[in-house]
């Protein structure tokens, strides 16, 4: 008998299973794969707290300003490796070299150095998959007309046996690579060469601000990468990626181990097939493991399958369903719109919850499974896109999840 | 329901979002090798039109289904990969597979015939095998890296009592595997003792290979037939409803999912039946069956799950049962794939390869035994047990020792 199941081993369910573990919960996460948070860019978004706390059912609405603020700060207690301020915005690059703005970052992330730059390094590794560099200049161009932008080409013995075969290298391979014990020691090799190089221009053309741009680097949650950047003499910035993302990889990765390293136990690879429930209550779930189904049972269970795209609400010609168990969905009378990149309504499709994150139904507002709470993206009533706020959903609900375990 | 049907289906929930290729560990090492989406699903639609790859690309799958238990959508890539490379195989495309590497694979796809043979003189055949220069006499005539971490043998793991299926107390069969028949017996003979000591007449029948190692070099065939001949030995027992136990990772998910696709008595049965040695034990402990009456165990343990024991699908059910031992720590270390998978790494043109796959973890166990966070390592698997204790030089067994301690028995 576990004390909680979480299904769902993405942000909100990793989430909530660190915050019960911690509370001396043993806790089981059932995750059908590795996550969505591989195809995330590794940041944490906000959006507008306040003003979409004042928005009707809004997942924020029932929760509070508050208790987005104290999962924000638990967050970053929990990973001091993130920055921000609550109710600022950072700034990040996109893979395309553009600002993005959001709530918090992993420090090698955070953009701001670049404000002030005057001369703007980028780095470009050979080879290495979905990045454009040619790109990224004119962006850095467009946006820092203050600062001279050159390009910084190299290549890495490692992936030699690629660059001879024309075969690009992905960026999550880069980016483990300089996490590895024989990359740190290249890439500090590589950067004091630059700085050697530039200090050798330098004497003709004086001191100026100098920042270098990194794609394919995630220094956070590596003490020892860290360190050997903060030795080097001007300020390196990491930039977002493509799916799939080291920078969200490395924040799963993390989330994992801590979990773990709490005594939860994480299933990935499984998902759940059907749940046992007496009542309004629910005790015990059934996954299909390889021969036979494996019974799991638990006095409390969290819903955090992800929605549509983490495959917890499957959508058919017919009908939507919610798949584990069974609840009813919320789901917008118009579906989509024309424009693309707008506003499409069946974003808000979900579980209607009350305060205590547990299903209800909508007429009556009765509780249907005292013992289920929905979280993260599970839930009704609020569009990612839009109002940018998929991190601090996930981690409001996350957290008040692990709380009532 | 029909296999075509169902294999198109499979392929279009891939939404080809490279989260396998990013988490596959040969991948990572190898750029000949395009990685896990590209010949599985990828190279499937293709298939499905008749056209077949080169099947060089399909070799290098380590079969380790790292990219199955990754799949955010139940995508059943290697057994994509698999059946692509039995195909290839009967439609004798060899892709100019020298005689020495078709030669070798016989022999390593073998470990049932080595063991026979290795067991009848173990002390000589370990003294034969440590000489270096018989050694890279084999690296050169049969491709086995010279480096690479054979098995010692050992005195060989003998069958137990029939026992009688009518008369049943509390029986279970125990399927040793050849890493326990003819490398390892001791570790055989604690499942026994573990088992015993919680009531249960333990029958050992004379096994063959599981087919593993046969399917991993591609002799399906072969596999199939040593399926049919196993559960010839298991179907009186399976049809008493006793459980199958084994103690191996990959025997194990063998026994789970190849197992109930071969036509035979008892394979409608044997998925329902077989338990990993510690996924058996829990289930006791649920149900208030297991003795529990532990003494302390004084030790700090770094976990390594097998990728076979992950593919299974049932958690880590040796983290769970250690925990409950007083004293015994337990640091599940989640770094991936040890490299060796089976017989990957005895090749001798792969034994870099396995070592760099293996890398990441065998840093995690250095490091962590160098900062005091445990003092050795536990896994199921035998060959991650020889593969770990190689790459970072630290003891590593099988979790029943543990047990053993707690239990206070030995295998005298």
């Amino acid at each position: 008998m576990w004390d909680g199941i979480i299904v769902g081993g993405g942000l909100a369910g990793l989430l909530a299973g660190i915050r019960a573990s911690e509370r001396g919960k043993r806790i089981l996460i059932i995750s059908e794969g590795v996550g969505s948070l591989t195809y995330s860019s590794g940041v944490v978004d906000f959006g507008d707290v306040r003003r979409l706390a004042g928005q009707e059912k809004h997942p924020y609405a029932l929760l509070g300003e508050t208790l987005v603020h104290t999962s924000a700060d638990y967050f970053q207690v929990l990973f001091p490796d993130y920055e921000g301020e609550w109710g600022r915005n950072q700034e990040v690059l996109t893979p395309l070299g553009s600002p993005r703005r959001c709530g918090m970052v992993p420090k090698g992330l955070n953009a701001k150095a670049l404000r002030d730059a005057q001369r703007i390094v980028l780095m470009a590794p050979e080879g290495m998959k979905d990045f454009f560099p040619e790109v990224i200049k004119a962006n850095l161009v467009k946006i820092h007309p203050q600062a001279s932008v050159e390009v910084y080409p190299f290549r890495l013995e490692r992936f030699e046996p690629w660059y001879a075969i024309g075969k690009p290298v992905m960026g999550m391979d880069y980016a483990k690579f300089w996490r590895s014990d024989l990359g740190i020691a290249v890439i500090k090799d590589l950067l004091n060469r630059l700085a050697q190089e530039i200090n050798t221009v330098q004497r003709i053309a004086g001191s100026e601000k100098l920042v270098v741009v990194f794609p394919g680097l995630v220094a956070g949650f590596s003490a020892s990468l860290r360190n050997a950047l903060s030795e080097v003499p001007f300020p390196v910035v990491e930039m977002t990626s493509f799916p799939p993302s080291a920078c969200g990889q490395t924040l799963y990765e993390t989330l994992k181990r801590k979990f773990r390293v709490l005594g939860g136990e994480l299933l990935v690879g499984t998902g759940v097939k059907r749940v046992e429930l007496q009542g309004k209550v629910c005790h015990k779930v059934i996954v299909p493991s390889k021969g036979r189904d494996t019974e799991f049972s638990a006095r409390s269970f969290v819903l955090a399958t992800g929605g549509i795209f983490g495959g917890g609400i499957e959508v058919t010609p017919d009908a939507s369903r919610e798949t584990v168990f069974g609840l009813p969905l919320f789901i917008p009378s118009e579906w989509t719109r024309a424009e693309f990149l707008g506003e499409q309504p069946y974003a808000r499709m979900g579980i209607e919850v009350d305060r205590d994150l547990r299903p209800i139904a909508s007429g009556s507002q009765e509780v249907i499974l005292e013992n289920v709470r929905v979280v993260g993206r599970m839930l009704a009533h609020w569009d990612p896109w839009l109002e940018h706020c998929g991190g601090g959903v996930s981690l409001a609900s996350g957290w008040l999840a692990g709380e009532k375990i | 329901m029909d296999f075509e049907q169902d294999r198109v289906k499979n392929l279009d929930a891939c939404i080809k979002c490279s989260a396998c290729t990013a988490q596959c560990p040969v991948a990572a090492v190898y750029p000949l090798f395009p990685g896990p989406k590209s010949v599985g699903p990828d190279a499937e639609r293709f298939r499905l039109e008749g056209l077949e790859l080169d099947s060089k690309c399909l070799n290098y799958c380590s079969n380790c289904k790292t990219c199955e238990v990754t799949c955010p959508s139940g995508v059943k890539i290697t057994e994509m990969i698999l059946r692509a490379r039995e195909k290839a195989q009967q439609t004798g495309q060899k892709d100019g597979e020298t005689i020495q590497h078709q030669f070798r694979d016989l022999v390593l796809g073998r470990a049932e015939y080595l063991g026979k043979l290795g067991t009848i003189w173990p002390s000589m055949t370990n003294a034969v095998l440590g000489i270096s220069l018989m050694r890279s006499l084999m690296e050169r005539t049969l491709g086995i890296g010279r480096q690479a971490p054979l098995p010692a043998y050992k005195p060989k793991f003998k069958a137990l009592g029939a026992g009688n299926p009518a008369t049943a107390r509390k029986q279970v069969v125990y399927f040793p595997g050849c890493f326990v028949t003819y490398n390892d017996a001791s570790t055989g003979k604690a499942v026994v003792k573990v088992l015993e000591h919680n009531g249960f007449d333990v029958i050992v029948p004379s096994f063959h290979c599981c087919g593993v190692p046969l399917q991993a070099t591609g002799h399906f065939r072969e596999e199939r037939a040593n399926a049919r001949k196993n559960l010839a030995l298991m179907d009186p027992y399976l049809q008493a409803n006793v459980p199958v136990i084994t103690a191996c990772t990959s025997c194990g998910l063998a026994l789970k999912e190849e197992y109930p696709k071969v036509e035979a008595l008892g394979a409608e049965r044997i998925g329902r039946q077989v338990y990993d040695l510690f996924e058996f034990l829990w289930g006791l402990h649920e149900r208030g069956e297991l003795r529990e009456e532990f003494q302390e165990v004084s030790v700090s343990l770094g976990y390594h799950a097998p990728c076979h024991l992950k593919a299974q699908g049932i958690g880590t059910p040796a983290v769970r049962l250690l925990r409950l031992i007083p004293e015994v720590r337990v640091n599940d270390l989640d770094a991936g794939c040890c490299g060796l998978s089976g017989s990957f790494g005895f090749k001798q043109e792969r034994y870099d390869l396995a070592m760099q796959i293996g890398n990441p973890l065998f840093s995690q166990v250095k490091r962590g035994v160098a900062e005091g966070d445990f003092e050795t390592m536990t896994t199921e698997c035998g060959g991650c047990q020889v593969q770990i204790q190689h790459g970072s030089g630290i003891k590593t067994e099988h979790p029943v020792w543990i047990l053993m301690q707690a239990y206070g028995i030995t295998t005298e």
